[in-house]
Parts: structure tokens; sequence; C-alpha cells
């Protein structure tokens, strides 16, 4: 059964499905309207952040005529009814959801549409203040920074594998979730700091989180330099790489775990910030479906990520016995 | 077998004097620049105990990485690998490698108290705690990382790169102790966090060490 299932998962059928779930997924985070309440278009109005917000609203009912425009009543997520002022051209009718570039004037009692950005769409991203469209980017950077952890506990757990068998396969395993892992950490590195720049307003500002990114990547670094730098013996390299490796991740567990929760953080989850997307306790403040598809993102990453180990570790293998 | 290994390098370093003479100039010269390069600087305490803990922990990386980097050199080490289990030689040489790291502390505690005017420290009982913990987690790491970098080439450029990483933990727990202990006299409650990590810490990596030592021992 086990011989089966892995015979899937190195057959062509499972990589063209890897792929085609990747575009999807790619299409989906990109083109899904993001759309905020009232409350997001009055509070960003209000702080000046934003002149317009993506509102996201269902049609009530429909109200008064002018000569240009029509006046809708409208709900927004929460239950909020506004009344909303619209183009004529655009006909709406009752139960309609619409996702629009939406304005506020203090002096008004309405909220007035811009520009309908589309009608009944099939999915929706909640409005996160203060990141916008720039919350997108959550979709592929949090997988990319997870990927690298698990990439970096897969090595570690090969190591001790190694070490107990001698068997030199793990540590071909080893050194492929290690280098497989390296370039996420520098992905998620890299779409970190110019989500940073953008967001937080510079691309590095030593937060807890980027504390522990920056020393994966330190430790990824030395462990292909240590690597490098062993004399003779394959067997004998393997080994005190291996155990670099696992006394490595003993700073890790410090620095993932224990530092961000007693030190302030930018990043949501830390202490004194209450998390908006996603905790530990797997409550949501917004709409679910950012976490189900962030969540995807994370399993399609670290089948990408398995995919790619695995090509490694053959390359390696070969390398080895050729080498022989 | 502990106490022979640990006599050895105890005698080997009494004879040349060299493991101490070189941390101490270290020191020495470390203290020095800081002075010279900011002469009368009135420095904060968080600062300070930047200072402080950069001065030892570069120092330990330097003094340390002897322990058996020197085995391989004068090539006694397969003579050590004849003569000792492997288990006695670790803890022989983190028993010297802690007594070079205490040295080290006392030395630099009484360099920083001669030369730095804003080097004051409220709790002494605590800030003791702190440097026996640090002295423990500094010299396990530096133990297993030098025997690491004892089998490599380029010996002495990447014992820094390797140790870095690890010690970070380490090096944030201790530097914002310290910056309490130098602010407040009764520091318990502000430090417990960093005094728990410290202690899990040094746990965590003299239990690894000792575990994986004779992996790298071994030939």
């Amino acid at each position: 059964m086990t011989n089966l299932i892995m015979k899937f998962f190195r057959s062509t059928p499972y990589h063209l499905l890897l792929g085609a779930l990747f575009a999807v997924s790619v299409f989906v985070c990109f083109a899904t309207p993001i759309g905020g309440s009232f409350n997001d278009v009055v509070t960003l109005k209000m702080n000046n952040v934003a002149n317009i917000t993506p509102l996201k609203a269902t049609i009530t009912t429909t109200g008064y005529d002018s000569v240009a425009k029509k006046f809708y009543n409208a709900k927004d997520l929460y239950g909020t009814e506004k009344r909303v002022l619209v183009d004529r051209t655009q006909d709406l009718k009752i139960g309609d959801v619409i996702v629009a570039d939406c304005s506020y004037l203090p002096s008004e009692n309405y909220f007035y549409v811009v520009r309908i950005e589309r009608i009944n769409p099939v999915i929706t991203f909640p409005l996160i203040q203060g990141l916008g469209e720039l919350g997108r980017n959550m979709l592929f950077h949090v997988p990319m920074s997870m990927v690298a952890f698990i990439a970096f506990l897969l090595a570690m757990i090969y190591s001790i594998m190694f070490l107990r068998t001698k068997n030199m396969d793990y540590d071909f395993k080893a050194r492929a979730s290690s280098a497989i892992g390296l370039m996420f950490t520098i992905l998620a590195t890299v779409t970190g700091s110019i989500w940073a720049r953008f967001s937080w307003g510079t691309f590095w500002n030593w937060d807890p989180r980027e504390t522990s990114i920056f020393i994966l990547l330190l430790i990824y670094i030395a462990y292909f330099l240590l690597r490098s730098l062993l004399e003779d013996g394959e067997e004998k390299k393997a080994r005190i790489a291996a155990v670099y490796n696992i006394i490595s991740f003993l700073p890790m567990i410090f620095l993932i775990f224990v530092l961000p929760r007693i030190t302030q953080s930018l990043h949501p989850g830390s202490s004194g910030t209450e998390a908006p997307i996603i905790n530990l306790s797997g409550k949501t403040h917004t709409d679910p479906i950012l976490t189900y598809i962030l969540w995807t993102n994370v399993l399609l990453f670290t089948l990408l990520f398995l995919w790619m180990k695995e090509l490694y570790t053959i390359v390696l293998r070969k390398e080895f016995s050729a080498n022989d | 077998m502990i106490s022979p290994i640990l006599r050895k390098d105890l005698r080997i370093e009494l004879r040349s004097r060299f493991g101490v003479s070189a941390v101490v100039m270290f020191l020495l010269v470390t203290v020095t620049t800081i002075l010279f390069s900011a002469p009368g600087a009135q420095m904060s305490s968080s600062i300070m105990s930047a200072l402080f803990w950069i001065a030892l922990f570069f120092g330990a990386l330097t003094g340390l990485s002897r322990s058996f980097i020197s085995e391989e050199e004068r090539g006694t080490s397969f003579l050590l690998r004849l003569y000792a289990e492997p288990e006695d030689i670790f803890w022989g040489k983190y028993l010297f490698n802690l007594l070079l790291v205490f040295s080290l502390a006392l030395c630099a505690v009484m360099f920083f108290a001669f030369f730095f005017r804003d080097f004051v420290v409220r709790d002494i009982g605590m800030f003791a705690l702190q440097l026996v913990l640090g002295a423990i987690g500094t010299s396990s790491t530096v133990t297993i990382l030098s025997a690491l970098v004892a089998r490599a080439s380029q010996k002495g450029a990447l014992l820094p790169v390797l140790a870095l990483p690890v010690l970070l933990p380490l090096v944030i727990a201790t530097t914002d102790a310290t910056r309490i202990t130098m602010e407040v006299a009764d520091s318990w409650i502000g430090v417990r966090g960093d005094i728990l990590i410290l202690f899990s810490f040094d746990v965590a990596v003299t239990l690894v060490s000792y575990v994986l030592f004779h992996f790298i021992w071994q030939e």
C-alpha cells in the first residue's frame, strides 16, 4: 500500500496535477477581488490613508432614482446597512454582491461607488487594513517561510536517521532538504523584505521573525560552508555535517517558539498584537476563505518542496555512485 | 578518566600559558579599542551590556577554539583516541573550557569595572548567575563546534561562522538580562524569562553535545 502511494508520488500524472493545482492557486491568489466593510471605508478615509477603498456589499433594496445616479441600500459582511450611490449604467438586482471602489464624504449620509469591480464574484478576500492589495503577498510569503522551516526540520530528522543507520541515502536526503530549504529561505526573505518596505517602511527592521529567518539563512550557509571545507571521506563528511545540522536546530527552537512571544514584533501573532488572519487557536477574525487558501498554499508549497527534494536526492545519489 | 584529560590540559596550559594569555590580551585589546574609539562617551546600560557580552563571546571563540585544533596540529589526537573514551575526552575538554570561560568572565568583569565608569551592576547575585549560565552554554557550544572545526580545513575562520547562529539565543538572553541587572537592584522579575531561556538552552546544548560528540570524534 505504501509502495503504491510512493509510486503515485513519483509518477508523471501527479506532477502534472501538482502543476495544475499551482496554476489554479496562483490564479486564485491574484484574480480574487479584495473587499472590505463600510467601517473600513470610513476608517481609512478618516485617517487619511485612502480616499477610495474596495468595498464588498450585498444589495438589499433598490432605492430612489436621480437623473444620473441611483441609490441602493446595501449590507456589508458585518451586517451594517448603508445607502450607496451607483451610476445608472449599472443595473443591480436585489441580492447582488458587489465589490466596488467606494468613497465617502463625511458631510453626506451615503457612500459613493466610483467603479464597480465585480458583480457576484465566486470568492473574495477580506480587506486587511493597512495592507490592501499588498495582503495578497501573504499567500506566498507565509507558505514559503513555513516550507523553509519544514525543510530544516526534515534535514534534522534525516541527519538523526543518518547517524543512527550510517546509510548514505539519508545524508543525500538531508543535503537535498537543506539545499531546497535554502532556496525557500532566500525566497521568503526577499518576498518578506519587499513586503516590509511597502507596508512597514523599511526593508529590514530586526523583528523577531526576521531574526529567526536570518539565522536560518546563516545556518544553511554555514552548513554548506562546513561541508565544502571538510576533507577526506564522504562518510565522515556526512557524519560531521549531520552533527552540525542537529546542533543548529536547538537555537531555532528558541528563536521560533520562545523569542517572538516574549518580545515586541511587527508580525501578527506576537505578544501584544492580536493576529488578524492566523493564530494558533485557529480563530479567525475575518473571512475564513483567506485562511483556507493560505493553508492550501502551504500544502502546495510543501508538496513542491518534497518533489524538488526528491529530484535533488536522485541527482546526489547518481553523483555519488558515479564517483565511487 | 575525566580528570586525567583535564589535568593534562591544565598542565599544558600552565607550561605555555598560551590560552589564558591570548584570551586576556584579546580582552585588553578589545576594551582599549572601545575606549579609544569612544573616548569619554556616556554609555547606556544596553550598550554597556552589549559590549561586555560581545567581548566575552568573541574572547571565548578565540581562546576555546584551540582545545581540539591544538591536538590536531600536534598530531596527538590519534593517541588520545587510542587511550581515552570519547565521553571522557568530551567532559575533560568541556571542564577545561569551562574553567577558561570562567577566568575569562572574571577578567572581563574586572577590566570593565576598572575602565568603564558606566559599568555599574545593581544586582550582583543575578549578574553572577547570568555569568555562570552564559559560561556553561558558551563552553559546551564551543567545545562541540571546535571539535567539529578541527576536522575541517580553514579552521580559524570557520568557528565564528558556525558558532554565531547557535549562540544567538544565548547572546539575546544574556545581553537583555545584564541590561536589566544594570538598571534595577531587585531584578528577578525582569530577568526571570531570560534566566529560564539560558537555563534550558544550557541543558539542551550540553546534553546534545555530549550525545553527538562521539560521532565527530570517531575516525
